[in-house]
C-alpha cells in the first residue's frame, strides 16, 4: 500500500501540510471546507433532532404524514445528501492516509455505501404487500404503498396512471388539487379528503316507487344510533338485521300472529314423567306432584315456585310468578280404562293431576330473536314486536315520535315517510370513529371555469364524474405492480402457545411460478424465516430477490394471510456499508498502530 | 439495613396455619406454559391486588393461602379486600372509601355506581376503534381486569392442573369437583385440619401426577422455578450494590484499600446474584432474558456493573464500581418493588420474537449498549457532584466517561444495524422509520455529537460529563419513552403503561442535578479565571 510506503507524518508536520495546500488550491479549501467537523456537528445535530420531531408527529398524527414532512421530504434528503458529501470530504481531508486512519475510513465509507444502498433500494426497488387465500387464484400483481389515480381518457379509453394520494395532497376548498385528464382538456378538480368513506343508504322520493320509512334505532347504554331506511318493492317487503340482535322488517301489511298468555295442559304424574300434548304452546311451567300425591309443586322458568297442599287447590287455581295453574282433576290410582281415565282405587298407587296453565309463553333462548314489523296504514305507521313468533307489543308509531322495542334499551323512532320511494347509495365522509375507505371529493373544471357534479372518489372502487356530457372513469386505490412471476398459498398454519388461543406462529407454504418458463418453487414464509424469489444464493446477496414475510393474519379466515413483499436491489450497499461501520468503529476505537 | 430487616419481615409474615408446601410444585397450566402452582399463586394474586401477601383483619395472608383458598374453598372470599383500586378519582366516582386499596369482589358488585361505570367503560371499548381506552375508562378496565381474575379463580377455570394426553400443545382440565382426592383436600381445608390436609395434598398430587405422565413437566424444573421465585436473586443484588456504592463512597478518604476491597467483594456478589438470577430465567424459560421491559430493565442494570467490573480490572480506579453501583440500584428498585409497571412474570413470546439468535444478538447488545451509556452516567454523576461540592474532579474521569461512551456507541451502532438486518427478515424491510428504529438513530446520532464535538475541542473535560447525562435522556426515550410514551409502531409487543411519572422525575432530577452543575461549574471558572486560564480548559 502506497500509504505505508511514505513516512508517517508527524502532528506537525501535517497540521503544515493542510495549511499549505488550503492556501494554495481552492479545490483543497472546498474539500476541507465540506469535510469540516463544524458541519459534521451541525447536520448531526439537525437530522437526531428533525427525527425526534418526526416520532412525535407520527404519534399524534400518522406514519405517513411523518414520512411526508420529514423522513421523505426534499430537504430530509437534501440533509442525508449533505452528509454523504461531509463523509466524503472529510476522509480527504486526511489525505495522505497512515495506517492509523484504517478503522475511520471504513466507518465513514460505510455510512455513505448504506446510504447509497437506500437510495438504490428506494428508486430501484420496491415494497407491497398481497393478500392470499388457501386454494384460491395465483397472483401476479404485488399491491404497492402508492396510491395511484387510473383515469379512463374520454380521447381513446386508454388508461392512464396519475400518482396522486389523497391522505398526502390533503386536498381542501382553500387548496384545491387539480389534475390533468388525458387527452381532453378538463381537469379533474379535488377540494376535500377524508380517511373514513362510508356508504349510506338514503331514502329518496322517486315517483314509480313503492312506500318507504327511514328508521333510527338508538340504545343510550351502548351510545350507538342506526338509520335504516326501508321500502315496499312490487315483489313484497323489505326485511333486515339488526346487529344480529333482531330482525327489522317493513311490509305491505302486517301479518297474524298469536298473542297475550299462553295456555297448556299437562297431565302430571307423581311416579312417571308427565304428558305433554305436542304441538300445544308452552309457558315452561313444570308441575310435579308429591309421592302420595298430597303436595303440588309449580316451577317457572325463570325459578319461581309455588307449593301446595293437592285438597285446597283441587279444582282451583294458583298462581307461579306470572303464570296461573288450574288443578282440573285427580286421580288417587289412575288407569286409562277404554280411553278414559279414571281411578282404579282410593289408594295412592299412581297419582296423577290434570292442571291448564296460562302464562307468558316460554321462549327458548338460543332462538329467541325478536322480530319488529311494520307496515303503513292511514293512521300512521302500525308495528308489532314478537319473539318466537308471538306478538308482546304492538301500537302505531308517529313521526318523529321513540317507541320502546323491549330488547335491552333500545328505541325506535320514524324519521321519515315517503308515500312514493327509493332506496339511493351515496358515499361520504362517515361519522367519528367509523372505519372507512380514504378517498377524495372530486369534480370536472372545463377551460372555460364552468363545472360538473361533485362526488366522492372512494379507493377500491371505480367513480364516474361527469361534465355535461363527457364521462370519465376514474379508479382511486394502491398501485398493483406486476412481478414476474405468479404465488398461490398452499397452505397455512397457525400454532398456538399450549393450552392457549395465542398464535404462536404463521406458516405459510406457497408455491411460486415463473410467468415466462412456467417452472414452480415452493417457499415458506413464517415468522422470522422469509420465502424467497428466486431465492439463490446469489439473488439473496444481490437483493434482487422478492422477499415474502409474514404481515398479518385473519382469526376469522383461517385460510387467509397477508405478505409483505420487499425486493430491494441495494441490499448488498446496505448490507456492506453495515458491515464496514461496525468494523471501522471497532477498530478506531480498540486497534491502534504500533508506534514505530 | 432496613432493606434487609423488610426483606427479614416479609419472609417471617409468610407463617400460616396450613401447610401448602406440598402443593407448590403442582404443575399448572396458565399463559401458555407450564408453571409450579406456587408461582401460579403468586403471580395470580400480583396480578388481582398488586402485592405478594393480602391483609386478612389482622393477619397478613401470603398468595398460596389466598389462592388455595379460592380454589378449595370459594365462597369464603367473596367478601375478602383481595382487589385493587389505586385510582382516587375512581374511587371518588364509585363512592368507595378512598383510604382504603383493597376491596372485595362482594362490595365492588354490589355498588351500583360501580357497576355503571363498568358497563361505560364497556360501552366505550366497543366504540373506540383499536380497543385502546385512555384516563378513566382506562382505570376501571384494569379493575375489571382484576375483578375478572377474580371471577375465573372463584369459579375454579384458572386451576389447569389435569394434565391433556392429547399433546404438547393441548389445553389442560381442571379437576372435577367431585373427584374424591379433590374433594379430601378440600374438606381438610374447611376444617382446618393440619394432618389431614398432608395426607390428602400427598394423595391429590399423586393422582394428578398418573394423569397423562408423559405430558408432566420435569421436576427440577418446577423446583428450580419455585427456587428461583423464593430467593429473590434481584433484590439481594441491589442490596449488595448497595452496600458496595456505601462502602466505596464513605471510604473514599479515610481507609481507601479497605473499602475498595470491600467495594469489589459486595459489586462482585451482586453481580454473581444477577448472573444466577439470569441463568433460572434463562433455563425456565428458554430464550434470552431480554423480552420485557421488566427483563431489559435488570438486563440494563447487570451489563453497566458487568462493564465497570472489566474497566476495574484495568484501570483500578474505583469510580467505574462507585458509579455502575449506584447507577445498578436504581433500576433494580424499580423492578423489585414497581411489580405492576414491571411485570416479572415470566411469559411465553409472541411470535416476531420467536427467534433466539436475533433476540440474544439484536437486543441483547442494544441494551448492553444502553448499560455501558448508564455507567458512563454514574461516572458522570461522580464528576457532576465533586464539581457542585466545589472539588476539582480527576482529569482521568473524563477519560473514563469517553471509555465507556466508545463502549456504548460501538454497541448502539452494532444493535441498531442489526436490528435492521432482523426487521429484514421478520418485517421484510431494512429501515422504515419505526419509532424504535428512530430514537435508536437518534441517540447514536447524539453520541456521535458529543463524541465529535471532543474532537473538535469543543468539550473534552466538564462538557463530556455534561454530555453523557443529557445524551442519557435520549436512551431513556429510545428505551422507555417510544413503548410507554409514544405507543406507536412495530416494536408494540413491548408497548406498556405505567411508571410515567418515574421516568418524568428521573429526567427533571437529572436535568436540575445537570443545571447546579452548570452553575457551579461556571461560578467556579470566574473564580479561578484571575488565577490561572488554563485550568478551566481541562
Amino acid at each position: 500500500m502506497s500509504t505505508t510506503a511514505a513516512p508517517p507524518l508527524t502532528a506537525d508536520e501535517r497540521r503544515r501540510l493542510i495549511a499549505e495546500r488550503k492556501q494554495r488550491s481552492l479545490y483543497w479549501r472546498l474539500v476541507h471546507l465540506l469535510g469540516s467537523l463544524k458541519l459534521a456537528l451541525f447536520l448531526l445535530a439537525t437530522i437526531a433532532i428533525a427525527c425526534a420531531v418526526a416520532t412525535f408527529y407520527e404519534s399524534s398524527f400518522n406514519a405517513k404524514i411523518a414520512r411526508a414532512y420529514i423522513y421523505k421530504a426534499p430537504w430530509f434528503i437534501f440533509w442525508l445528501a449533505l452528509l454523504c458529501i461531509n463523509l466524503f470530504a472529510v476522509t480527504l481531508t486526511r489525505w495522505p492516509w497512515q495506517k492509523k486512519h484504517t478503522g475511520f475510513i471504513i466507518t465513514h465509507y460505510g455510512i455513505i455505501l448504506l446510504l447509497i444502498g437506500a437510495v438504490i433500494g428506494s428508486q430501484l426497488g420496491f415494497e407491497g404487500n398481497v393478500t392470499l387465500h388457501k386454494g384460491g387464484e395465483p397472483v401476479g400483481r404485488i399491491t404497492t404503498s402508492r396510491s395511484v389515480l387510473q383515469v379512463e381518457s374520454p380521447a381513446d379509453g386508454a388508461l392512464y396512471l396519475v400518482p396522486f394520494d389523497a391522505e398526502l395532497a390533503l386536498p381542501s376548498e382553500r387548496h384545491p388539487k387539480t389534475l390533468d385528464v388525458p387527452g381532453s382538456e378538463l381537469r379533474i378538480v379535488a377540494d376535500a379528503h377524508s380517511d373514513r368513506l362510508v356508504d349510506r343508504e338514503l331514502l329518496t322520493a322517486a315517483g314509480g316507487g313503492g312506500p318507504g320509512i327511514s328508521v333510527k334505532f338508538t340504545t343510550a347504554m351502548m351510545g350507538q344510533t342506526l338509520i335504516l331506511p326501508f321500502v315496499i318493492r312490487p315483489d313484497g317487503g323489505m326485511e333486515r338485521d339488526l346487529f344480529g340482535l333482531a330482525k327489522v322488517a317493513f311490509l305491505p301489511r302486517l301479518p297474524q300472529r298469536p298473542s297475550g298468555p299462553a295456555t297448556e295442559t299437562q297431565m302430571v304424574f307423581a311416579k312417571f314423567a308427565p304428558v305433554i300434548p305436542d304441538g300445544s304452546e308452552r309457558t315452561g311451567v313444570t308441575v310435579t306432584l308429591s309421592e302420595n300425591g298430597e303436595t303440588i309443586t309449580a316451577t317457572t322458568p325463570d325459578g319461581k315456585s309455588a307449593s301446595h297442599p293437592r285438597q285446597e287447590v283441587a279444582g282451583k287455581s294458583f298462581q307461579v310468578g306470572e303464570a296461573t295453574v288450574n288443578v282440573v282433576s285427580y286421580w288417587p290410582d289412575f288407569k286409562l280404562e277404554n280411553g278414559q281415565p279414571t281411578s282404579v282405587s282410593d289408594e295412592p298407587n299412581n297419582p296423577a293431576v290434570l292442571v291448564r296453565i296460562t302464562g307468558p309463553a316460554a321462549t327458548d333462548p338460543a332462538s329467541s330473536q325478536p322480530m319488529l314489523e311494520m307496515a303503513p296504514t292511514d293512521s300512521g305507521i302500525a308495528y308489532q314486536l314478537s319473539r318466537d313468533g308471538r306478538i308482546y307489543e304492538k301500537g302505531i308509531a308517529n313521526v318523529g315520535t321513540p317507541f320502546a322495542l323491549g330488547w335491552a334499551d333500545w328505541q325506535a323512532t320514524i324519521e321519515q315517510f315517503l308515500p312514493n320511494a327509493t332506496i339511493a347509495t351515496e358515499s361520504g365522509p362517515g361519522p367519528e370513529g367509523v372505519e372507512g375507505v380514504p378517498g377524495f371529493r372530486a369534480h370536472l373544471r372545463a377551460p372555460d371555469g364552468t363545472t360538473g357534479p361533485a362526488q366522492w372518489v372512494k379507493s377500491g372502487a371505480l367513480t364516474t364524474l361527469q361534465y355535461q356530457d363527457t364521462f370519465i372513469r376514474v379508479g382511486y386505490g394502491l398501485e398493483l405492480r406486476p412481478v414476474p412471476f405468479t404465488i398461490a398459498l398452499k397452505n397455512f398454519e397457525v400454532p398456538r402457545l399450549e393450552g392457549t388461543e395465542t398464535p404462536s406462529n404463521f406458516i405459510a407454504t406457497v408455491e411460486f411460478r415463473d410467468k415466462k418458463t412456467g417452472e414452480t418453487k415452493e417457499g415458506v414464509a413464517k415468522m422470522n424465516h422469509p420465502a424467497s424469489w428466486p431465492g439463490d444464493p446469489l439473488a439473496l446477496i444481490t437483493g434482487l430477490n422478492y422477499k415474502f414475510s409474514q404481515a398479518q393474519w385473519n382469526p376469522q379466515d383461517l385460510d387467509e394471510t397477508t405478505l409483505q413483499v420487499l425486493y430491494d436491489p441495494g441490499w448488498l450497499l446496505k448490507w456492506i456499508g453495515s458491515l464496514a461501520i461496525c468494523v471501522g468503529i471497532f477498530i478506531m476505537f480498540y486497534i491502534r498502530p504500533k508506534k514505530s | 439495613m432496613r432493606a434487609v430487616c423488610l426483606l427479614l419481615f416479609i419472609m417471617v409474615s409468610t407463617a400460616f396455619a396450613l401447610d401448602t408446601t406440598p402443593l407448590e410444585t403442582l404443575p399448572v397450566q396458565e399463559g401458555g406454559r407450564k408453571k409450579p402452582y406456587r408461582v401460579f399463586a403468586d403471580e395470580s394474586l400480583l396480578s388481582m391486588a398488586g402485592r405478594s401477601s393480602v391483609p386478612i383483619g389482622d393477619e397478613k395472608r401470603s398468595a398460596m393461602e389466598v389462592i388455595t383458598g379460592l380454589w378449595l374453598e370459594p365462597e369464603a372470599w367473596i367478601s375478602q379486600p383481595l382487589i385493587l383500586i389505586n385510582n382516587l378519582q375512581l374511587k371518588e366516582a364509585a363512592g368507595l372509601d378512598a383510604s382504603r386499596k383493597l376491596f372485595s369482589h362482594e362490595e365492588l358488585v354490589q355498588n351500583p355506581q360501580f357497576v355503571a361505570l363498568l358497563q361505560k367503560t364497556q360501552a366505550a371499548k366497543r366504540a373506540v376503534k383499536d380497543g385502546k381506552l385512555t384516563g378513566m375508562d382506562k382505570q376501571v378496565e384494569e379493575v375489571g381486569m382484576r375483578l375478572a381474575e377474580f371471577e375465573q379463580l372463584f369459579r375454579g377455570d384458572l386451576f389447569r392442573v389435569v394434565a391433556n394426553p392429547d399433546g404438547e400443545g393441548a389445553p389442560w382440565f381442571t379437576v372435577r369437583p367431585d373427584d374424591p382426592t379433590f374433594v379430601a383436600l378440600s374438606t381438610a381445608w374447611k376444617e382446618n385440619d393440619e394432618a389431614a390436609f398432608a395426607k390428602a395434598a400427598a394423595e391429590f398430587r399423586d393422582a394428578l401426577a398418573r394423569q397423562a405422565p408423559e405430558m408432566q413437566p420435569p421436576a427440577w424444573k418446577l423446583d428450580l422455578e419455585n427456587s428461583y421465585q423464593q430467593a429473590h436473586p434481584f433484590r439481594w443484588a441491589w442490596i449488595l450494590y448497595l452496600l458496595g456504592g456505601i462502602t466505596l463512597a464513605v471510604t473514599s478518604l479515610r481507609g481507601r484499600k479497605v473499602g475498595y476491597v470491600l467495594g469489589w467483594i459486595f459489586a462482585g456478589a451482586g453481580f454473581l446474584c444477577q448472573l444466577a438470577g439470569f441463568v433460572c430465567r434463562v433455563i425456565i424459560a428458554g430464550r434470552p432474558p431480554v423480552s420485557n421491559m421488566y427483563e431489559s430493565v435488570i438486563w440494563v442494570a447487570f451489563g453497566a456493573v458487568f462493564f465497570a467490573l472489566i474497566f476495574e480490572a484495568i484501570y483500578r480506579s474505583r469510580f467505574f464500581l462507585l458509579g455502575a453501583t449506584f447507577a445498578a440500584v436504581i433500576p433494580l428498585i424499580l423492578a423489585d418493588t414497581q411489580p405492576l409497571a414491571l411485570d416479572s412474570s415470566i411469559q411465553p413470546l409472541v411470535p416476531v420474537l420467536q427467534s433466539n439468535f436475533w433476540l440474544a444478538t439484536h437486543v441483547l447488545i442494544i441494551t448492553l449498549s444502553y448499560a455501558a451509556f448508564l455507567l458512563a452516567l454514574g461516572v458522570a454523576h461522580i464528576v457532576l457532584g465533586k464539581v457542585i461540592l466545589g472539588r476539582k474532579p480527576a482529569a482521568a474521569l473524563y477519560n473514563y466517561i469517553y471509555r465507556t461512551l466508545q463502549v456504548g456507541v460501538l454497541l448502539l451502532a452494532i444493535g441498531t444495524i442489526l436490528g435492521a438486518v432482523w426487521a429484514n427478515y421478520s418485517w421484510g424491510r431494512f429501515w422504515d422509520w419505526d419509532p424504535k428504529e428512530t430514537w435508536a438513530l437518534v441517540a447514536l446520532l447524539v453520541y456521535l455529537f458529543i463524541l465529535h464535538g471532543r474532537i473538535a475541542g469543543a468539550w473534552a473535560g466538564f462538557g463530556l460529563a455534561i454530555g453523557a447525562v443529557l445524551a442519557f435522556q435520549t436512551i431513556i426515550m429510545a428505551w422507555y419513552g417510544v413503548n410507554f410514551v409514544l405507543g406507536v409502531g412495530l416494536h408494540s409487543y413491548g408497548f406498556g403503561s405505567g411508571g410515567f411519572g418515574y421516568a418524568i422525575t428521573f429526567v427533571v432530577v437529572e436535568l436540575l442535578f445537570t443545571a447546579a452543575a452548570i452553575v457551579r461549574h461556571l461560578a467556579g471558572k470566574k473564580s479561578a479565571a484571575p488565577k490561572s486560564a488554563a485550568q478551566a480548559v481541562s
